[in-house]
C-alpha cells in the first residue's frame, strides 16, 4: 500500500474496529488507540527515509480520481512544508493517549475514536494535493473537536465548542464558494475541470475577483490562525477542552491556518498577497503583543498559555508574510516548535491539574520542592518557548525576525519586544507556581509526574533540544520548497505584471502600492503553471 | 388526438413499477381484511412489492420513450427519481411499521396509501403533460390527507389532516387554475407542444399570471417561503414517519415537475423576469427557513423548518435549468431522502404520548445511552448542514457549483450565509445527543425493532457512500440529466 494513503489511513482504521470493542474493556481500548496511534508515527518515519532533499515538488505522490465528473482527485502528496507537520502530528498523538492514560474515565472509546478520526483528518488535511480534498478534511476535523471540547471539556464546555465551531465554520464555507469560483474561472480558462491545487496556481482573475478571493481564503485561515481580532473562540475553545484536546488543537489545528496561507493565499493570490503584506504584518503584530499582554495578566494557566499561542502564532504569520526563505523558513519550524512547546505546555498544566483541580496561578507556590521532577519538564517548556538559545524556540523567531527583518524592519522590531514579553509572563508564571514559599497545605503533598506522563514529555523535550542544537536536520528538508515557494511569488500573478523581484525583500508594501496594473506578461501564466506542477514527482 | 397509439406495444412493462405498487396496495388491504391477524406479515408483503417495483425499473431498457399519446415519459431520469420515491417509500415503511406497531394503530390501508401515494409521484415525474402531472399529484395529495390524519386517537393528527387538506385544496386549485391559462395562452397542456409556442411566441402578461398561480400552487406542495406556513403544523401532527417521508417525496415529484416545466418555458424566460421571482423566493425560503429553525424545540418542526431551507437551496439549482443544474437536484434529493427520513426516523422511535411534542429534551444524552440512534440521528444533522464527508456536503457542493456556473452568484451566497446560521441548530441537536444529560425522570427511551434498525443502517450507510464516492451517482443523474434535456 502507498506510504501516504497507510499513514492517512491506518489512525480512522483503527477507530472504525475500536467502535465495536465491548463497553467493559477499557484498557484494552486505550492500548489498542496508543498502539495503532503509536504505529502510525512509526510508519510515517518512512517518509524520512525515502526523503529526497533536493526535490521541490510534492513527493510520495499518489493520485486517483475521486469524482471524475469535477477533475476531483484523491491526490496525496507532502513536500517540504509539511514534512514536519505531518509528522508532528503522528508524534504528537500517541503522547497524548500516553499521557491521559490515568486521567482518562469519562467514555473513553469515543474519546480515542474522536482523537483517530481527528488524526486521519489533520494528516490528510496536510498530505491532500486537491482542494477539495483538502476542504473535506479540513472541516472533517472540526466534528471531532466539537464533540471533545463539548462532552470531555470543562464547566463553560458547551458555549466554548459552539463558537469554536461557528467561528471556524464561518471561515471555510465562504473560501468553499471561493474554491468553486476559483475552480470555475480555471475551468473556463482551460476547458479541463479541475481542483488540484498545483493546477489552479494558473489560473488568470480579474483584480475585483482576485481581491474577494484572497479574503475569503485568508478569512478562513485568519480565524483557523486565529490572527487578532479574530482570536476571541480561541482562549474559551483552550480553556475548556480536555487537556488531549487542547494540545492538538494548539500542536496541529491551528497549523492548519498558517499551513492555509503557505499552500494556498500566498501562491494562488500572489499579487494580492503583497498588496495586502501590510495589513497582515500590523494584525501579526498587533497579535504578538496583545496575546502577550493578556498573558501577562491572566490568573489562570491555561488562559495564559492560550494566550500565549496568540502571541507565538502571531510570529509564524509574520515569517510568513515576510515572503522570503528565511522568514518562511523560520515560520515552518516555528509551527513545529509553537506545537512541540506549547503542546508539552498543556499536557503539564494537565498533569498539575489532574492533581489540584485547579488552574489558579495563586493557589500554587512553591511546587517545586513537592513536584521537583515536574518542575524540571515544565522549565524547560518554558523556556523553549520563551525562545532560549540551544532550544527549539530561539531558532524558530530567530529566523522569523530576520526575515522579517529584511522585508520590514519596523514590524520587527516592534515583534521582537514580543519576545522580551514572552519571558516576562512565562517566567513569571514559573516563579508564581514553583517557586516561593509553599502558602497552601494541600500543595505540601502533591505527587510528582507519573511514568506516563514522563514517557510523553522526554520525547518532545529530545526534539525542542534537537531543534535548537541542530536545526540543519529540520531545514535542510523544507529548503527547496521554500525557495520554489519564494520564487512563486515573486513571479506574480499570470495575468498581472510580474513583481519586481530585486526589491521585494526590501519594501513589499511599498511595491505593490506603486505596482501597475500593466498588460498581462503573455505567457507568464502557462511558465506558472508549469513550474508549479510538481516537477516530476516519482 | 388520434386515439390508435394510446396502447403502444411495450406498455405493460413501461408502467409495471407503478402497476405493481398500485395491485400490490389493493392486495395488502385485501389481505388485511381476510387474515386481520398476520398484522405481522403487512409490512414485509408491502416492501416485497416496493422491492418488485424498484427491480422492475431494470425490465424496461430502451430509453427514453415516450407512451399513451404522448403524455408519459420513461427515461434514465424517471428512473432515477422512481428510486428515490421508492428509497423514500420504503424507508418510511421500515420506520413506520414499528412505530405503527407501538402505537396500535397498524393497517393494511397505511402501508396500501404509502404505495399509491408513490404510485402519483411517479406520475408526476413521468407526465409529459400538465394533466398527468395534476393527476399524479391529486392522487399522491389524497393519500397524504389520509396518512397525516392516521393517527385517528391523537387530535394533533387530525388537525394536521385538516390543515393540509384545506390548504392544499387551495393550492390544487391554483395549480389548475395555472395549467388553464397555460392551455389559454399557448393552446396545449403538453410540455413539448408548449416549448415550441414558447420558442416562436413572446410572452403575454397571461402567462405570467398563469405562472405566478402554478408558483404558488407548487410552491405550497413544495413548502416553499411564503407558502410554507402549514408544514410545522402537519409534520408536528403527522405520524412521525409520515412526516419525514412527507417532507421529502412530494418535494421530489414535484421539483421534477417543475423541472420540465421550466425546460418548456425556457425559450422565453431570458425575455421575463420570472426567475427573479423564483430566486426571490429561493431567498426568502432560505431566509425563513433557517432563522426560525433556530428557535425551534420541537424536533419536527425544527426538521420542518430546515426542511423549508433546503427546498430553497435546490430551487437555486433549477434558476437556471441546465444539465448540471437538473442532476444536481436529482442528487440533493435522494441525499435529503436518506438524511431527512432518516433524522425523522430517529424522532419516530422516541416512546411518548404522541400529543406531546418531541423536543430536544427527549434526545438528551442519546448518544450514549442508544449509541446507534445517536450517531445515526447526529450523522443525519451534519449531512443536512452540509458537513463532509457526508451526501449532505457533496450535494450541497453540488448545488452551489451548479449556481456559480450559471452565474447566481450572489443566490450562493445568500446560501452559503445561510448555511452558516444553520449549522448552529443542527449541532444543537448533536449538542443535546453527546453532551446534555437527561433530566431526572426525564429519560424518553427509543425503542426500535429490526425494521427501524435496518432503515437506519441504510440511511447512514447511504449517507456515508454518497459522500465519500458520489461518483456513480453523479454519472447516472448526469446522464439522465443529458437525456432529459435533449
Amino acid at each position: 500500500m502507498p506510504l501516504l494513503s497507510l499513514i492517512l489511513w491506518l489512525p480512522i482504521a483503527a477507530a472504525l474496529v475500536l467502535a465495536f470493542f465491548p463497553r467493559s474493556a477499557e484498557t484494552a481500548m486505550k492500548g489498542w488507540g496508543l498502539f495503532w496511534s503509536a504505529a502510525t508515527f512509526v510508519v510515517s518515519l518512512g517518509l524520512l527515509s525515502g526523503w529526497d532533499n533536493s526535490q521541490a515538488g510534492f513527493q510520495f505522490v499518489e493520485s486517483m480520481n475521486w469524482i471524475p465528473q469535477w477533475g476531483i482527485t484523491y491526490g496525496l502528496g507532502v513536500d517540504g512544508i509539511t514534512l514536519w507537520l505531518v509528522l508532528l502530528t503522528t508524534f504528537l498523538v500517541p503522547l497524548i493517549f500516553l499521557a491521559g492514560w490515568n486521567s482518562l474515565k469519562k467514555h473513553p472509546k469515543e474519546y480515542i475514536i474522536a482523537f483517530l478520526v481527528m488524526e486521519t483528518a489533520m494528516i490528510g488535511a496536510f498530505l491532500a494535493t486537491d482542494l477539495l480534498l483538502f476542504y473535506v478534511f479540513f472541516e472533517l476535523m472540526l466534528l471531532p473537536m466539537y464533540l471533545v471540547i463539548g462532552v470531555w471539556g470543562g464547566a463553560n464546555r458547551i458555549y466554548a465548542a459552539i463558537k469554536f465551531f461557528l467561528f471556524t465554520i464561518t471561515g471555510s464555507l465562504l473560501m468553499l464558494l471561493g474554491i468553486i469560483y476559483l475552480a470555475f474561472q480555471n475551468y473556463h480558462q482551460t476547458g479541463l475541470p479541475t481542483f488540484a491545487i498545483a493546477d489552479l496556481y494558473g489560473t488568470q482573475l480579474t483584480p475585483t475577483a482576485a481581491t474577494l478571493l484572497f479574503f475569503a481564503f485568508a478569512l478562513a485561515f485568519a480565524i483557523k490562525v486565529p490572527i487578532f481580532p479574530l482570536h476571541t473562540w480561541l482562549p474559551d475553545a483552550h480553556v475548556e477542552a480536555p487537556t488531549g484536546g487542547s494540545i492538538i488543537l494548539a500542536a496541529v489545528m491551528l497549523k492548519m491556518g498558517t499551513y492555509g496561507f503557505l499552500r494556498f493565499v500566498l501562491p494562488l493570490f500572489p499579487d494580492e498577497s503583497v498588496r495586502w503584506t501590510g495589513l497582515m504584518m500590523t494584525l501579526s503584530v498587533i497579535g504578538i503583543l496583545y496575546g502577550a499582554l493578556v498573558a501577562w495578566v491572566q490568573p489562570d494557566m491555561k488562559k495564559l498559555v492560550a494566550y500565549s499561542s496568540v502571541s507565538h502564532l502571531g510570529f509564524c504569520v509574520l515569517g510568513i508574510f515576510a515572503m522570503n526563505q528565511t522568514g518562511i523558513e523560520g515560520s515552518i519550524l516555528q509551527m513545529v516548535n509553537h506545537g512541540l512547546s506549547t503542546g508539552a505546555l498543556f499536557l503539564l498544566v494537565g498533569v498539575i491539574y489532574e492533581r489540584r483541580h485547579t488552574r489558579l496561578l495563586a493557589d500554587y507556590g512553591g511546587i517545586a520542592r513537592t513536584m521537583p521532577v515536574f518542575a524540571v519538564f515544565f522549565v524547560i517548556a518554558v523556556l523553549s518557548s520563551v525562545g532560549l538559545p540551544g532550544l527549539n524556540g530561539f531558532v524558530g523567531e530567530f529566523l522569523i525576525l530576520a526575515g522579517t527583518f529584511k522585508a520590514n524592519p519596523i514590524a520587527a522590531t516592534f515583534a521582537t519586544s514580543g519576545v522580551i514579553l514572552a519571558a516576562i509572563y512565562l517566567l513569571w508564571l514559573v516563579q508564581k507556581v514553583f517557586f516561593g514559599p509553599i502558602t497552601i497545605e494541600e500543595n505540601k503533598n502533591i505527587p510528582d509526574i507519573a511514568w506516563n506522563e514522563i514517557a510523553a514529555v522526554v520525547p518532545m523535550v529530545v526534539f525542542m533540544v534537537w531543534i535548537g542544537v541542530h536545526p540543519n536536520t529540520f531545514l535542510v528538508k523544507m529548503e527547496p520548497s521554500v525557495r520554489h515557494l519564494v520564487t512563486t511569488i515573486e513571479r506574480g500573478a499570470p495575468d498581472r505584471t510580474p513583481m519586481l523581484a530585486a526589491n521585494r525583500d526590501a519594501r513589499p508594501t511599498l511595491v505593490a502600492r506603486e505596482s501597475p496594473a500593466g498588460p498581462a506578461a503573455a505567457g507568464s501564466g502557462q511558465a506558472a503553471a508549469a513550474v508549479s506542477t510538481p516537477g516530476g514527482a516519482q | 388526438m388520434n386515439l390508435q397509439p394510446l396502447l403502444e406495444p411495450g406498455w405493460v412493462t413501461a408502467i409495471l413499477p407503478e402497476l405493481l405498487l398500485a395491485g400490490g396496495a389493493m392486495f395488502l388491504i385485501l389481505f388485511d381484511a381476510f387474515v386481520p391477524r398476520a398484522k405481522g406479515l403487512l409490512a414485509p408483503i408491502a416492501l416485497i412489492f416496493f422491492l418488485a417495483s424498484a427491480w422492475s425499473q431494470n425490465l424496461f431498457t430502451q430509453a427514453p420513450a415516450i407512451f399513451f399519446g404522448g403524455t408519459y415519459e420513461i427515461s434514465p431520469i424517471t428512473r432515477l427519481f422512481d428510486l428515490t420515491f421508492l428509497l423514500a417509500g420504503m424507508l418510511a415503511l421500515l420506520f413506520a411499521r414499528d412505530y405503527l406497531d407501538r402505537e396500535r394503530i397498524e393497517d393494511g390501508g397505511f402501508y396500501a396509501l404509502l404505495m399509491w401515494g408513490t404510485v402519483g409521484m411517479m406520475m408526476m415525474s413521468k407526465g409529459l403533460d400538465l394533466l398527468i402531472v395534476i393527476l399524479g399529484l391529486e392522487i399522491l395529495s389524497i393519500c397524504i390527507f389520509v396518512l397525516v390524519g392516521f393517527h385517528r386517537r391523537i387530535a394533533v393528527s387530525n388537525e394536521a389532516s385538516l390543515k393540509y387538506f384545506l390548504m392544499g385544496a387551495f393550492a390544487t386549485g391554483f395549480i389548475l387554475y395555472g395549467t388553464a391559462l397555460f392551455y389559454g395562452a399557448t393552446g396545449s397542456t403538453n410540455f413539448a407542444a408548449m416549448g415550441r409556442w414558447f420558442a416562436s411566441n413572446p410572452s403575454t402578461p397571461l402567462l405570467t399570471v398563469a405562472f405566478v398561480l402554478m408558483m404558488a400552487g407548487f410552491g405550497f406542495k413544495l413548502a416553499l417561503a411564503p407558502f410554507h406556513p402549514w408544514a410545522p403544523d402537519v409534520y408536528q401532527g403527522a405520524p412521525t414517519p409520515v412526516a419525514g417521508w412527507l417532507s421529502v417525496a412530494p418535494k421530489a415529484a414535484t421539483l421534477i415537475a417543475l423541472v420540465r416545466l421550466f425546460n418548456a418555458m425556457a425559450p422565453v424566460l431570458p425575455t421575463v423576469s420570472w426567475m427573479s421571482m423564483v430566486a426571490a423566493l429561493s431567498i426568502l425560503s432560505m431566509i425563513v427557513g433557517n432563522a426560525v429553525a433556530i428557535v425551534q424545540r420541537d424536533l419536527k418542526r425544527m426538521l420542518a423548518y430546515s426542511g423549508i431551507a433546503h427546498v430553497g437551496y435546490m430551487m437555486i439549482a433549477l434558476l437556471t435549468v441546465r444539465e448540471d443544474s437538473v442532476a444536481a437536484v436529482a442528487v440533493y434529493t435522494i441525499t435529503y431522502a436518506l438524511m431527512n427520513i432518516g433524522a425523522f426516523g430517529v424522532v419516530s422511535l422516541l416512546v411518548k404520548n404522541e400529543n406531546d411534542p418531541h423536543t430536544l429534551d427527549d434526545i438528551a444524552g442519546m448518544g450514549f445511552r442508544r449509541k446507534f440512534y445517536g450517531f445515526a440521528l447526529a450523522l443525519c444533522m451534519f449531512s443536512l448542514s452540509g458537513l463532509p464527508p457526508t451526501a449532505g456536503f457533496i450535494s450541497k457542493f453540488f448545488i452551489f457549483k451548479t449556481a456559480i456556473e450559471s452565474g447566481h452568484t450572489t443566490v450562493a451566497f445568500i446560501g452559503i450565509l445561510t448555511s452558516i446560521v444553520s449549522v448552529y441548530y443542527y449541532l444543537r441537536v448533536v449538542y443535546y445527543l453527546y453532551m446534555k444529560e437527561p433530566a431526572a425522570g426525564q429519560a424518553v427511551a427509543a425503542e426500535g425493532g429490526v425494521f427501524a434498525l435496518g432503515a437506519l443502517t441504510v440511511a447512514v450507510i447511504g449517507i456515508m457512500a454518497i459522500g465519500v464516492y458520489p461518483s456513480p451517482l453523479f454519472q447516472a443523474a448526469g446522464y439522465a440529466a443529458r437525456v432529459l434535456l435533449q
